[in-house]
């Protein structure tokens, strides 16, 4: 870690006006003109990945918002936070997008949010509001107050256009067919390729990181399962760890062993979920039937376990709120009957030639595109990102428990159901390595005061790395950054899509798994 | 397709007679809150610690009314964690539909 630092140092060293070192976060403020350079050094020359960009409004305390550019140090288990300050009345910094194409979105988000413009950002356009939401109004300022209701006012969003003989758009929702959440997808096609993909998302926008700022942090756990519904435990944990690591708590060893227990549930039961819509998505209808009945299987198991089919209720600041030491004899025999079925299971699918036919060298990634948007997860590492927040930034009881971390280079819908199917027997062994293992004791650690300051919270949710950076200013949160997986994996369908044709694209969506409301925040 | 047919039959009949035969929840299932008037001493406790704001304490005309609404219930079980006199218990009730929002919501009243 320190290399790097060091390296940044005798490079940059008259840029970099602070530093500061909280456990693995390096926080280094810099000169505004200085970013660009100093990122493009972090991202191309050491290769670490631009995982957030996120801005806070100090206006109160420092008179100006702050800007976060998170880069993750894997091999170190550390992250590098570069900070920019930006005045309030010149609102606006340089785009990233043009040389890391990840922060597209963040920037964009940090413009809708705080008023802050990318200068020479390629796609200005809103991003989380609407047309109709009046200018000059940014939700995550200070001064913002959360019962503002703002006018509806007319406006307008434009799409790209595809232009040419023979080329025609098909919209597709907000509203869809089944009960799922609302998105708008804008193919442009020519034939049957589609040539084009726009997404357009956020309808289900419910002010999250404004509804942290206004609850106490005990009832924010609450909120935190519920920021994407089947992604509970993974979102909750971060945000529990962020606190922890800010009050400098130890969470029991055991209360450690029985969250690791629970983020393996909720990766089983969604990958199990996400391989059943695989089969139903090739109308393989009795491949989806075995698999939804093992999904239900764990879902049941869950609530045997928990009390809550979604795993939901268990965790608090400090550990978790109920043992589960009653509860071995429930979980080890219905892991070893999954353990069989779904082999027999996912060796019967992919050696049926109606379903190879449809998922081999469908929604293709490319390495390179994977890398250049930040891909994260089994979608990530199907396209040969060999990342794991597990594995590179060990919490709960991973860094005692032995596991795999499954990466092919295919990037393609079977590459995803492989990686997806390796994982649940990885799941599997994990749950049966911390039952073995449980230590007895506490599951919870009364946490009294939490102190100033901010810290990351972090897990490798089902669809991947799941960031929180919470800041605490007088016992309560201050601001609470949210960065759910699919935030980073959204952009990629537009690529995943091209060249294929327009029935395939259902399967190249469940195939990326991928969360409105995570994403929506 | 053997195989197919073989995994199905191995598998057989999932589905089960609900609702003609009732399905119980198991044992550690946080469903529907129930309170116990009798115990309750309105302090406020629930109302104070529920994330989602299903229960609110108020005065109005000399009598304490605690109000819990099952629709905004997420079933987390904070009040009955916080709750000294035992008087709110979750329960492994779970149908809760109903015609009306009104039948959904739980009131109890004690005079000041």
């Amino acid at each position: 870690m320190r290399t790097y630092i060091e390296a940044l140092r005798k490079e940059f060293g008259s840029n970099i006006i602070k530093e500061s070192v909280k456990l693995n976060e390096v926080y280094l403020t810099v000169e505004k003109e200085a970013v660009i350079k100093i990122c493009n050094c972090l991202y191309y020359h050491f290769d670490l990945p631009l995982i957030l960009i996120f801005a806070t409004d100090e206006r109160k305390k420092a008179g100006n918002f702050l800007l976060h550019y998170v880069f993750s140090v894997d091999d170190k288990d550390s992250f590098i936070i570069i900070q920019i300050n930006i005045n309030e009345n010149i609102p606006q910094f340089r785009s990233l997008t043009h040389i890391i194409p990840a922060a597209n979105w963040y920037e964009r988000e940090i413009q809708d949010m705080f008023g802050l413009r990318p200068v020479g950002h390629p796609d200005p356009r809103h991003l989380v509001m609407f047309e109709d939401w009046p200018d000059g109004l940014y939700p995550l300022r200070k001064d913002f107050d959360i019962a503002t209701k703002p006018p509806r006012v007319k406006g307008e969003y434009v799409y790209r256009r595809v232009e040419g003989e023979g080329v025609y758009e098909i919209p597709v929702g907000p509203v869809h067919a089944g009960v799922i959440e609302p998105g708008h997808f804008r193919f442009s096609v020519a034939g049957e390729p589609i040539i084009n993909l726009e997404i357009r998302h956020f309808y289900t926008h419910k002010g999250v990181e404004k509804l942290f700022e206004n609850i106490s942090m005990d009832k924010g756990v609450f909120l935190a399962e519920r920021v994407s519904g089947d992604n509970s435990v993974a979102h909750a944990v971060a945000f529990c760890q962020a606190i922890e690591k800010l009050a400098g708590i130890e969470v029991p060893s055991r209360a450690e062993y029985i969250r690791t227990i629970l983020l393996e549930l909720e990766r089983l039961y969604n990958h199990l979920g996400d391989i059943a819509g695989i089969a139903t998505d090739v109308a393989f209808a009795a491949g989806a039937a075995h698999a939804n009945k093992q999904k239900e299987d764990i879902m049941r198991l869950n609530e045997v376990v928990t009390g809550s089919r979604l795993l939901r209720g268990m965790n608090a600041i400090g550990g978790v709120r109920r043992d589960i030491s009653n509860k071995k004899d429930s979980i080890l025999p219905a892991l070893s009957s999954l353990e069989k079925d779904f082999r027999e299971f996912i060796e019967m699918l992919l050696e049926t030639s109606s379903v190879l036919e449809r998922i081999e060298t469908t929604g293709h990634i490319s390495n390179d595109t994977a890398k250049a948007l930040h891909m994260v997860g089994p979608a990530g590492r199907a396209s040969g990102i060999d990342r794991d927040t597990r594995r590179d930034h060990p919490y709960a009881a991973y860094s005692k428990i032995d596991f795999n971390v499954p990466v092919r280079k295919d990037g393609d819908v079977y590459a995803r159901t492989r990686i997806r199917s390796h994982e649940v027997f990885e799941s599997i062994s994990i749950i049966e390595q911390a039952l073995a293992a449980l230590p007895a004791g506490d599951i919870y650690t009364r946490v009294k005061d939490v102190p100033d300051g901010y810290a990351f919270g972090y897990t490798e949710a089902p669809r991947g790395e799941n960031l929180y950076w919470v800041m605490v200013k007088d016992g309560r949160i201050e601001r609470c950054k949210v960065r759910d997986p699919s935030f980073c994996n959204w952009l990629s369908i537009e690529y995943a899509v091209l060249d294929n044709i327009v029935p395939d694209f259902p399967i190249i969506n469940k195939s990326l798994s991928l969360s409105y409301s995570g994403n929506d925040l | 397709m053997l195989k197919i047919l073989e995994m199905t039959l191995k598998i057989g009949k999932q589905t089960t007679k609900y609702p003609q035969e009732p399905d119980t929840a198991p044992v550690d299932f946080r469903g529907k809150p129930e309170l116990f008037p009798d115990k309750c001493t309105f302090c406020g406790e629930c109302a104070a610690v529920c994330p989602s704001r299903a229960i609110d304490l108020r005065e109005d005309k000399r009598e304490m009314v605690l109000t819990l609404s099952y629709c905004g219930c997420i079933f987390c079980g904070r009040c009955e964690e916080v709750c000294s006199s035992g008087a709110i218990k979750l329960t492994q009730e779970y149908e809760m539909a109903s015609k009306s929002k009104d039948d959904l919501c739980c009131i109890i009243r004690r005079k000041v």
